[in-house]
């Protein structure tokens, strides 16, 4: 039932950008979300386009790696894309029929709308592609650190972080083997109504649960059996490295930036009467 | 004359520093009991551990042994007593990180000891928490996986490694905090024969090599063997103490202490019983030296025997088991694709008491999962095309299965009814129960191959697969199974897969993690149901001893083939090319290998007491016919 969860996108290549400190790609990704809002006409969400197919070429993972993440969501995409080109309104009506009118509007709006969300999801998958789940949980780590001064347990949650990516396989493994063996008791799982399968799932969660709840009883023991003792005098054996690749990346980050606000603030007014066609969204 | 005294006085300062120094670890009159138990898991126990030493503890389950390695390390605070560890009081609370440093313990389970998804980041948790300077720990890592032998696998993922591997990880992870004494806490009981014999060398090398003073607790009379000292416990108290040889060669005593008797022991028993003159002896070699001499004084001739017949019981072939051609591979497109089964051909007929040994990756546990249909042969899977024989190619090959009349390979198979007659017993067992009460976890399988059954119907089987595997029904029908003991618990979990009295019953290492007592419960309940109603039995088993004692047939599988299919007499006999599989053969094969070059030939069925039969035959018919 779950053989084909592979956990973790990791995609093993030595690569400029697989050599990057989590970090950065972590900040880097985020400009680029905030990017996206930002960029309000073709010509910036075009040097969007270009910016995350530069990212995969330097990242030398195949395209089709990337695009297989965004078919998670072409449901939802699809789903909202639709809502939004038959009621979203605006002045120029172009067709209608029952209660479904499409603006012009409405048809861009949707067009940025679904690009925004594909590139959203294709960028954040070239994080995942290159990024192992222990180096992000790190860079994590890392960014939260000035969250200590007011308190918050940035260690604890690391810890707990990568303690359960650690589980994750473990658990999957557990599963399998309980819903084998329930099904070799008679259990059916695939066939009543909704309701009867989710009764169905009582026999896998309980042991589930007792199962997790005697690992993490016998972790806890372990981890004291180390002398782990919390966060205090803690040393760390990794410690991320901000080289100068880590630079280079950020200044082109950052003149990508600069790159979309002025696209936003100027191509409108270079070609304005293309801008007045495709302004809002 | 003053300067004698001052070298007497520091004679004795000597000696006295010595003392000190010899002994790391000291209970006094240690007592503890778990909240809400009635009983005390240690109760009064008084031992000391010299330094350097390698002592091993056994005892059956429950009888605190674990607690002692818990409260060694101060995870649990003793009630009375004292503990001292090098020098240290563990009832204070302020000397705790500083013993933990000292005292690294290894646990049972190999999966829940580690935190990080990476092998170095987890050896490097421990150095990380006491503060260990980071080149340092870069070192200590290097250090650590090496004594372990485990360098390759400094950048793997835990969870992809065997469980020989993750353990001996485990105990790098101890290592690398650099203490000077070690506890194993049963850490082999999960692990196949090639992870035991790993991590045991480890051990080994660490308490001959390094000097560290090693405490083993262990189920496995090898294991204890390697000991300069053994403890036994019963019922929280120490009842035995000695080298391990004396303690083993008394066996009578360990019965007492619910313990069973090393097979090896229960040979020289019966030969002894016989009135041959056999001394208690620990290892084979020497008990066939003794039966040799034995011979000679009775003036037995060495020579060739008689071939010895086999006898097979003629069936019905009502319920045979047929596999063809079975090829199976894990996740299939994934980069992780295992081969798990390479063309498995196997007959196994109605009414035997199947084996299946091989090692951990073998297929056995994908073969097995075959034959109740868990996992379905591609012709019979909904999205099955059969493929196109193009020009020149030749026809694939399909697996086939059949289980009795069902055939597996069949879509309109009656899947539900062949799980309903092909019960399987999956490892550790107990881990599946679910339900509120003992009554409605094994009545779950009933209900759910049977429907419309009345009440009473219900109740009747639930009663007697309760009393079949030797629990009381009315005094456990009601209490919650996870408040039964890990024995109680698996034989629960045993009756909710025979509830529906199966045909075949099948079992992947029915009796993994009990104590020896347990092991021999759960193989006389598995004959019992095999005599009363179930045909066929099958076990896949590591221990080849187990095998040897209860099977009529076994097959070996060795990379998803099978490698033989035997009599356990026929196969054991050829313990070289097993060797070369890295499998052991039982004792009584050894025995007979030992004595066949000497020219005396034993035909035994390889059970202690078949052996000991024909040995007795030879000795009492003075010939060796």
């Amino acid at each position: 039932m779950l053989n084909d969860v592979t956990f973790g996108q990791y995609y093993p290549a030595q690569s400029f950008v697989h050599k990057l400190d989590p970090r950065c790609k972590i900040i880097a990704l985020i400009t680029f979300i905030v990017l996206l809002f930002v960029a309000n006409n073709f010509y910036s969400l075009a040097a969007c386009a270009l910016i995350i197919g530069a990212s995969i070429a330097a990242a030398r993972v195949p395209l089709g790696r990337v695009l297989k993440s965004v078919k998670g969501i072409l449901f939802i995409l699809a789903f909202t894309a639709v809502l939004n080109l038959f009621f979203h309104g605006g002045e120029h009506l172009l067709c209608s029929w029952w209660i479904i009118k499409i603006y012009r509007e409405g048809i861009i709006f949707t067009v940025f709308f679904v690009l925004r969300l594909f590139f959203l999801v294709m960028a954040s998958s070239v994080l995942t592609l290159t990024t192992t789940p222990v180096s992000l949980t790190d860079g994590i780590e890392s960014l939260l650190k000035p969250l200590k001064w007011v308190k918050f347990p940035v260690h604890e949650l690391a810890l707990i972080m990568s303690i359960a990516l650690r589980f994750i396989p473990t658990l999957i493994d557990e599963t399998n083997r309980i819903i084998a063996a329930q099904k070799a008791r008679g259990a059916d799982f695939e066939s009543g109504n909704i309701f009867k399968r989710i009764k169905a799932m009582i026999p896998i969660l309980i042991p589930l649960l007792i199962s997790a709840f005697r690992r993490a009883d016998e972790l806890g023991d372990a981890m004291d059996a180390r002398c782990y003792s919390g966060s205090k005098n803690r040393t760390k054996y990794k410690k991320l490295k901000f080289g100068v690749r880590d630079a280079v990346s950020l200044l082109i980050v950052a003149a990508l930036i600069a790159g979309v606000v002025l696209l936003n603030i100027y191509w409108a007014q270079i070609f304005p009467q293309i801008n007045d066609f495709i302004k809002l969204s | 004359m003053l300067k004698f005294v001052v070298l007497a006085n520091r004679f004795w300062y000597n000696i006295f520093l010595k003392m000190e120094e010899n002994s790391v670890i000291v209970c006094e009159n240690v007592k503890f009991t778990y909240q809400g138990a009635e009983t005390a898991a240690v109760n009064g126990v008084s031992f000391s551990v010299k330094r350097g030493e390698f002592l091993s503890v056994i005892g059956h389950n429950g009888s605190g042994k674990s607690t002692l390695a818990r409260l060694i390390n101060g995870l649990s605070e003793a009630d009375e007593g004292k503990i001292t560890v090098l020098g240290m009081d563990v009832n204070e609370g302020k000397n705790c990180i500083e013993i933990r440093k000292r005292v690294g313990i290894v646990f049972q389970n190999p999966d829940n000891q580690t935190v990080a998804s990476i092998v170095e980041d987890d050896v490097a948790f421990g150095p990380e928490n006491i503060g260990v300077e980071r080149g340092e720990i870069g070192e200590r890592i290097d250090w650590a996986l090496k004594s372990v032998g485990m360098e390759e696998y400094r950048y793997a993922t835990p969870s992809r490694l065997s469980g020989g591997q993750k353990q001996r990880i485990a105990v790098a992870g101890v290592l690398a905090i650099k203490p000077e004494i070690i506890i194993l806490d049963e850490s082999t009981a999960m692990l196949d024969p090639k992870g035991r014999r790993e991590v045991i060398e480890v051990v080994k090398r660490l308490n001959k090599e390094d000097g560290m003073t090693v405490i083993l607790i262990t189920h496995f009379m090898d294991e204890a063997l390697l000991a300069d000292r053994t403890i036994v416990m019963n019922r929280g108290e120490i009842v035995l103490q000695g080298t391990p040889e004396d303690i083993f060669k008394n066996g009578e005593k360990l019965e007492t202490f619910n313990l069973s008797l090393p097979r090896i022991s229960l040979i020289s028993n019966n030969l002894r019983a016989a009135g041959m003159d056999v001394a208690n002896v620990l290892h084979a070699k020497e008990l066939a030296e003794q039966i040799l001499k034995n011979f000679d004084k009775q003036g037995i001739l060495r020579g060739e025997s008689s071939k010895f017949a086999e006898q097979r019981a003629e069936t019905s072939h009502e319920w045979d088991i047929d596999i063809k051609d079975l090829t199976f591979t894990y996740s299939k497109k994934s980069p992780f694709a295992a081969n798990a089964l390479k063309g498995v051909d196997l007959h196994i007929d109605d009414g035997e008491f199947f084996g299946i040994i091989g090692h951990t990756g073998s297929g056995k546990s994908t073969l097995i999962q075959h034959l109740n249909a868990l996992i379905k042969l591609p012709q019979a899977q909904r999205k099955f095309r059969k493929k196109r024989v193009k020009n020149g190619l030749p026809q694939p090959v399909y697996p086939a299965i059949s289980v009795g009349q069902f055939n597996l390979a069949d879509k309109k198979c009656d899947f539900k009814a062949l799980r309903a007659s092909v019960g399987l017993v999956f490892q550790y067992p107990e881990y599946q129960l679910f339900a509120e009460t003992v009554f409605q976890d094994v009545a779950f399988g009933l209900k759910n191959f049977k429907k419309g059954l009345s009440q009473t119907e219900i109740e009747l089987a639930v009663k007697s697969s309760i009393e079949i595997v030797g629990l009381d029904y009315e005094e456990i029908k009601d209490k919650s199974p996870f408040d039964l003991s890990g024995g109680q618990k698996r034989r629960v979990a045993i009756a909710g897969v025979i509830v529906t009295k199966p045909n075949v019953l099948i079992l992947d290492e029915p009796a993994a993690g009990l104590d020896p007592k347990g092991k021999n419960e759960i193989m006389e309940l598995l004959h019992k149901i095999h005599k009363e109603w179930c045909k066929t039995v099958i076990i896949v088993s590591h221990d080849m001893d187990e095998v040897a004692e209860n099977c009529s047939s076994v097959a070996v599988l060795s990379e998803g083939k099978v490698f033989a299919c035997d009599s356990p007499s026929r196969l054991f006999r050829r313990a070289k090319e097993l060797s070369a599989l890295g499998l052991d053969v039982p004792l009584t094969a050894k025995l007979s290998a030992l004595l066949s070059e000497n020219g005396i030939v034993i035909n035994s069925d390889c059970t202690v007491n078949g052996f000991s039969e024909k040995v007795i035959e030879v000795f009492e018919g003075g010939v060796n016919a």
